[in-house]
């Protein structure tokens, strides 16, 4: 136990030597949460659209109307000289539309008609959401015109937005953005930590002293934790009031999480630290691995469920995946213990497991060859 | 071996090691120790013994296998064969019974003097009492109590080394194991080094130390002599210095070059060896030695001509030779249009440079002057100045006063100078993700070798470098010596008239480093000015000049024989029956740069005349009942000039000692 106080001493006077990177390690997270959180936004609105109305008539331009309504589109006229598909090349728009001539008339005579939407499908999932927007907004605009009348669907998908009722994504990707600061950084002081003493050859220093694997691992961690500890509150006082949020229900699952889910970050960092004996080779890997991981396959923005089943199985090892159903679960569904108590067992698992290698890796407390 | 054999050997040598009453005479043992990389093997069945209070030096050039036996018994490397034991157990066991301290020292750059010594403290489980008092201790003991709170990266080098001694002894360990201590470092940080040792060793702790400074080996009680994983020799300094059978005769001449040429080729000269202004010259028989010297040189005037005992160099280099054959050394490939610049006329001269760093006076108004054909050393500490100085001298750092001509010409910048110098620095001077091949086309390139020239040059190289065939080899998988050897060749590669070498053969052995000194000699003789800095003062012997710098000034310049005659004082060497206590109490008495141990004799410079002083020394000793066995007067090294100069200097309030 005393020596891995003096080991976890050690580090920490080491960290607190070094202004410049302590510096970095606690305001640096900041801003990018601010900006991961701000800049990363689902919700599509202001889409640029051209209108080439061919027919001029009333109802032509309630139909007009009704796009301008929305939010999601930002409607300009074409001229009729210009053809539609040319806005799209020039970039000016991502939609065009095109008012047939007689849309008025078809529309009272034969009750149907067709409205051409040529959308700009380059970002597939905007496309997506056009689509889905233009079917809307066109059945909005046929019960405005009590042209639904008499065809009532059998039935009707009644839809009530639970948790985060005026969908501020913000709230979603925010404590996402969270969870991924502390994927990043704790590890990368930690792998830097311990890859230099191997580049510095002060690993020999250890060697020649009976200080056990576990010890010099667990000291390491020690000192660590407390600086992940630190940013952790950092973040947490910053986030809430930058992205609004509010704990839903009990926060004890999030705290739980949060200890074991620092320990799960740290010991990465040991691990990469141990693997790795080249600081600048270090921060490589921990930026690439923790931060791609935790960016594309925790569900902070593209859905768990989404992932296509060959790479899916990989987020059961991306720990941020587990901490971001607790922070979602605690400011926005308080859904408590029954809904995320597995979450700080998978995380202690985790961590022990990388804990683990990072002690193979050093059990012998020799130089390899 | 069979596989029978190792395990019968084994089993013997185990009960052997199992006796109580050896493994405390006889601390450290290596059986048949061997260590293999993939499919190098770096040790190659090394057995040695060090009894206890013993100094043992392993004395050997880079990759001769040092670091892997000292990894080895500090338990931090498992041998691929045979065995090592510390005080009778395996050297993993005994961990908490050494002190190791390693090459690069293992200090913690960003933690503080105390903070460094807490934490080793802390991993060995002593009290806080104990760390405390150990630490004061020791501080006080390497004289560095006032920089407890320095971080252990603003250290200068010999003091880093110091700190790092303390570390390895705070936990006070029984056997002490030195890889390398003083490597890179200057002639009076290593003497204060080998101070603080040698008390240790009369205390009985059992010190192994590895280097490759043989004047350092020359204070150890016995060494071997390591070369390519083997031991070759064991014995006192004395021994092995006898071991050859042979003398050495000093010879000064007129035109040593050519009297080196003549001597080689004569009968009854075993070896020849320049060093700057003399040549030594190794006869198995003194008589006739002499006479084949007088004869050989009849038409080149011998000016002096005196016996001295050999150095352990001339050993050193002897038993090298035999075992691998001498270094061959392929003509240079000359393929100058224009003739080179008059002899002795001015190459680099420099009046009152002074250099500034904010508020820090690094040069402080130096006068030098090197001419064509002569190879001019600049000796000082870490930190005097040299490698600011020899910055400026080549154009690379703007002096803050003063002037610089090179070449003939003011503007240092000019491509047209900058085609007419070479510059070869310790560090950074080959990129080591290039091959070897990469590295030298580069630097031809730069240098702007004609393309026709190139590939006899780069052939050239290759030769001087003994790594014909490997040009494909990364230059960073090569040890420091033949790096050193590379990039020495990568720097005359396009015939500079002017060549700037700072610490061009750290870490080179010693056969290499007669080639790489044949070489600089040769290009001095075709006319080259050749300015050099080294911590080798074996090595400065070789220069024409020397220089000597302290805290940024010029202190002393001159031939190396002048500038021994120019010290003041005498210097008296006795050999006694206790000289540690001698040298303590004559420490006591008079100022401790005056009185030094090397193995088991005692230097000590005197103001008074040879017979007054001995009769004064041995009265002193004689009331403290220790006997004087034998007393005389010794010729200064450099090494004592150089510690001299630099206390004078101390002294004069040149230098602040180092706050």
């Amino acid at each position: 136990m005393r020596r891995i106080i003096a080991q976890a001493r050690k580090e920490l006077t080491q960290v607190f030597r070094d202004r410049l990177t302590l510096a970095l390690a606690l305001l640096l997270p900041l801003v990018l949460l601010a900006l991961l959180g701000k800049a990363i936004s689902l919700s599509v609105t202001n889409i640029p659209v051209v209108v080439q109305d061919l027919d001029r008539t009333p109802s032509s331009r309630r139909y007009i109307e009704t796009l301008q309504a929305s939010l999601t589109f930002r409607v300009a006229p074409l001229p009729l000289s210009t053809q539609p598909p040319e806005a799209l090349e020039r970039n000016e728009a991502y939609v065009a539309i095109v008012i047939p001539p007689q849309f008025e008339r078809s529309l009272q005579r034969d009750r149907e008609t067709e409205v051409q939407w040529l959308v700009d499908a380059t970002d597939a999932n905007t496309a997506n959401i056009m689509r889905a927007t233009s079917v809307a907004l066109t059945q909005d605009f046929l019960t405005r015109m009590n042209l639904m009348a008499g065809v009532q669907p059998a039935i009707r998908a009644e839809i009530r937005f639970w948790y985060n009722p005026g969908r501020e994504s913000e709230k979603h990707i925010g404590t996402g953005a969270f969870a991924v600061m502390l994927a990043l950084f704790p590890p990368l002081l930690a792998a830097l930590a311990t890859s230099r003493e191997d580049e510095q050859k002060t690993i020999l220093q250890v060697y020649v002293s009976s200080i056990s694997a576990q010890e010099y691992l667990l000291g390491k961690a020690l000192a660590f934790m407390c600086v992940a500890i630190a940013e952790w509150v950092l973040l947490l006082a910053s986030a809430i009031p930058l992205f609004g949020l509010r704990f839903a229900g009990t926060p004890a699952p999030l705290f739980l999480s949060t200890m074991a889910y620092l320990f799960c970050s740290v010991s990465f960092g040991l691990l990469v630290g141990t693997l790795i004996r080249n600081q600048a080779a270090a921060i490589q890997a921990t930026q690439t691995v923790a931060f791609l991981l935790s960016f594309l396959l925790s569900g902070f923005i593209f859905p768990i469920a989404n992932i296509p089943t060959s790479v899916r199985w990989i987020s059961h090892l991306v720990p941020a995946r587990y901490y971001i159903e607790v922070t979602r679960d605690a400011f926005l569904r308080g859904g408590g213990w029954a809904a995320v108590w597995h979450v700080p067992v998978m995380l202690a698992l985790l961590g022990s497991l990388f804990f683990l290698i990072a002690w193979l890796r050093m059990r012998r407390m020799q130089m390899d060859v | 071996m069979s596989a029978d054999a190792v395990t019968e050997g084994t089993a013997a040598s185990t009960d052997v090691f199992l006796q109580k009453p050896l493994e405390d005479a006889v601390p450290i043992r290596v059986r048949d120790l061997r260590k293999s990389y993939g499919a190098l093997e770096a040790v190659k069945g090394v057995s040695f013994a060090v009894r206890k209070g013993e100094i043992f030096g392993l004395i050997g050039p880079d990759g001769a296998g040092k670091s892997s036996i000292f990894q080895i018994l500090g338990g931090v490397m498992q041998p691929s064969d045979g065995e090592a034991s510390i005080l009778g157990r395996t050297p993993r066991d005994a961990r908490s019974m050494i002190g190791y301290l390693t090459q690069t020292f293992s200090l913690y750059q960003d933690l503080s003097v105390a903070e460094n010594l807490r934490y080793v403290g802390e991993l060995r489980l002593l009290s806080k009492e104990e760390i405390r008092e150990r630490s004061a201790h020791y501080l006080r003991m390497f004289d560095m109590d006032r920089f407890a709170d320095r971080l252990a990266g603003r250290l200068s080098g010999g003091m880093k080394q110091k700190l790092a001694l303390a570390c390895a002894l705070i936990a006070e360990p029984k056997v002490l194991l030195l890889d390398e201590p003083t490597t890179g470092v200057d002639p009076v940080s290593r003497r204060e080094f080998w101070d603080a040792l040698i008390p240790l060793a009369a205390r009985g702790m059992t010190i192994l130390v590895a280097t490759p400074y043989l004047d350092e080996a020359e204070r150890c009680h016995r060494i071997a002599l390591i070369h390519e994983g083997r031991i070759h020799a064991t014995g006192t300094p004395a021994e092995l210095r006898h071991s050859l059978g042979l003398e050495r005769l000093e010879v000064r001449a007129n035109d040593l070059a050519r009297a080196e040429e003549l001597l080689r080729k004569a009968r009854g000269i075993e070896d020849v060896q320049r060093f700057g202004d003399r040549l030594d010259v190794l006869v198995r028989d003194v008589a006739q030695g002499e006479r084949s010297v007088r004869e050989t040189l009849k038409d080149l005037n011998v000016t002096e001509l005196h016996l001295r005992e050999p150095t352990l160099e001339n050993a050193f280099v002897a038993t090298l030779r035999e075992l691998e054959g001498d270094v061959s050394l392929s003509p240079f490939p000359r393929a100058r249009q224009t003739g080179m610049p008059k002899r002795n006329t001015t190459a680099i001269s420099a009046r009152s440079l002074s250099k500034r760093f904010g508020d820090f006076q690094a040069v402080k108004g130096v006068d030098l002057e090197v001419r064509y054909g002569e190879i001019y050393g600049l000796l000082g500490a870490n930190g005097a100045g040299k490698t600011t100085t020899i910055k400026m001298l080549c154009g690379l750092l703007e002096p803050s006063g003063g002037t610089v001509t090179l070449a003939g010409e003011r503007d240092l910048r000019s491509s047209s100078v900058r085609q007419r110098i070479g510059y070869m620095s310790q560090k950074f001077s080959l990129y080591d993700d290039l091959t070897i091949e990469e590295n030298l086309d580069f630097f031809a390139g730069v240098y702007g070798v004609p393309r026709r020239e190139r590939e006899e040059k780069k052939r050239w190289v290759l030769s001087f470098s003994g790594l014909e065939g490997r040009e494909r080899q990364l230059t960073g998988s090569l040890p420091g010596g033949w790096k050193q050897r590379v990039a020495f060749g990568a720097s005359i590669m396009h015939e500079p008239e002017v060549l700037f070498l700072d610490e061009p053969t750290s870490g080179v052995d010693p056969l290499a480093r007669r080639a790489l000194w044949r070489m600089i000699n040769d290009l001095a003789d075709y006319g080259v000015a050749i300015l050099v800095t080294t911590h080798y003062l074996e090595e400065a012997e070789q220069c024409n000049r020397l220089g000597l710098m302290v805290a940024g000034y010029m202190v002393a310049q001159g031939s190396p024989s002048d500038l021994k005659t120019a010290q003041r004082g005498t210097l008296i060497e006795l050999i006694t029956d206790e000289p540690q206590l001698a040298m303590k109490i004559l420490r006591d008495e008079m100022e401790r740069w005056r009185v030094s141990l090397f193995g088991d004799r005692l230097h000590v410079v005197v103001d008074e005349d040879e017979d007054t002083a001995i009769k004064k020394l041995a009265d002193r000793l004689k009331r403290n009942g220790i006997d004087v066995v034998r007393a005389y007067r010794e010729p200064f090294s450099l090494e004592d000039v150089f510690i001299q100069t630099v206390e004078r200097a101390r002294r004069e309030g040149k230098v602040a000692p180092e706050d």
